[in-house]
């Protein structure tokens, strides 16, 4: 306990003696600067650790192993999406002979936009069980599109979905559609 | 006639049990706290509903910076931080004396090439938290320094983990290098650190 004993000694010539309260210390202002530290240390210690995702990468064909044939994914089971310059995004479900400036549609990186488009993507999917999205980030993308659209996979519960590069066919198109959405801007600036 | 009175205490509650239960989680806390240290450069990690918290394991860090600079932050036990030095030390045919072994025990991250590792370890500590390299680790296709650094360090031992930490406008070609100098290493997970963002309401 915090009562500090006092030892009653040479009482006998003692005169009068002021009450013997044994003194107490206090220790609720103690207590609070213990809180308040213990507050402190408790926050700091888990705000500090940054929140990560999960990211694995396919593994590279060995040379030495023969190539597996090349899966194909048919085009109503599977979305491709491609991410631009100025986090634009472009979704697609062609191939490379049918895709054309009109089907390839663009659209935003919030709920309304993506979401929407891999949820019914999704649900127009001959076989949901195979429904893949490819992700095909441009070379004008940021890292935060990526980060963006892996994260709507998991959002979207998507669980496969692929990472390539542009193909070329897709290049072009992808091309001309940013180069044909920035031509008419420019002179309506004037 | 003498009325009794009941005489008055002030409530007095006991604190010495409450103290010492404090005391001791705060012992607890202090001791197990570690405080971020200062990064170099600003990063700042994109959002993700993911909720997952960064694990305690042995974890080196790779970051990249807006402009596309690489900075790779080994695992902080020092014997085995000797042990990367003197690996890739070899890999490259140098050779580093006490003290910049001791100055690369405490070194926060690396940023510079190879070639410059000796005259920046040789800098002042203050110095070093201040310098801003000017290329960050060389990593295209000729020249894979960064790789080469998880790989060393993956050779010391490999149950590191590896967190990469890029900025919100870090070009992608860039990350991109990164991921396919990761897959001819072989080494295929790892993690993106983010910061939160609250989960949808579906």
């Amino acid at each position: 306990m915090a009562e500090v004993q006092v030892q009653e000694k040479g009482a006998k010539g003692g005169k009068v003696r002021s009450k013997k309260n044994n003194p107490r210390v206090d220790m609720t202002p103690m207590v609070d600067l213990n809180f308040l530290l213990l507050m402190f240390f408790m926050f700091t210690s888990t705000f500090s650790k940054p929140n990560v995702m999960d990211l694995g990468l396919p593994a590279k064909p060995k040379k030495d192993t023969p190539k597996p044939p090349p899966t194909e994914i048919k085009l109503s089971n599977s979305i491709s999406l491609l991410l631009g310059k100025d986090n634009k995004i472009f979704w697609h479900q062609q191939d490379n002979t049918s895709l054309n400036d009109t089907n390839l549609n663009e659209t935003s990186y919030d709920r309304e936009g993506i979401r929407k488009v891999i949820e019914q993507a999704k649900a127009n999917a001959a076989d949901k069980t195979k429904f893949t999205v490819i992700i095909k980030p441009t070379d004008d993308a940021v890292y935060k599109n990526f980060v963006d659209i892996i994260d709507e996979m998991a959002i979207t519960k998507s669980e496969q979905y692929g990472v390539t590069d542009v193909k070329p066919w897709e290049k072009a198109i992808y091309e001309k559609k940013v180069g044909n959405s920035g031509a008419p801007a420019a002179p309506a600036t004037k | 006639m003498a009325r009794i009175k009941p005489k008055r205490h002030g409530v007095v509650t006991d604190m010495t049990a409450m103290c010492d239960v404090t005391f001791l989680l705060l012992t607890f806390f202090i001791m197990t706290t570690q405080f971020k240290k200062p990064d170099v450069e600003q990063i700042k990690p994109p959002s993700s509903i993911s909720e997952k918290l960064l694990p305690d394991a042995s974890l080196m860090t790779i970051n990249a910076t807006p402009d596309g600079k690489f900075y790779f932050q080994p695992v902080e036990n020092a014997s085995e931080r000797l042990e990367l030095l003197n690996k890739m030390g070899q890999k490259y045919n140098m050779t580093f004396d006490n003290n910049e072994k001791a100055a690369f025990q405490k070194v926060q991250s690396i940023g510079v090439p190879m070639s410059q590792l000796k005259s920046y370890l040789d800098m002042p500590e203050d110095e070093q938290k201040n310098f801003k390299s000017p290329k960050g680790i060389p990593m295209d296709s000729t020249n894979q320094q960064l790789i080469d650094w998880v790989q060393q360090s993956l050779s010391v031992n490999p149950d590191y983990k590896l967190a990469i930490k890029g900025d919100v406008t870090t070009q992608y070609p860039k990350i991109k290098s990164l991921f396919e100098g990761l897959r001819d290493i072989d080494f295929l997970k790892f993690w993106l650190i983010t910061s939160q963002e609250g989960k949808p309401n579906d």
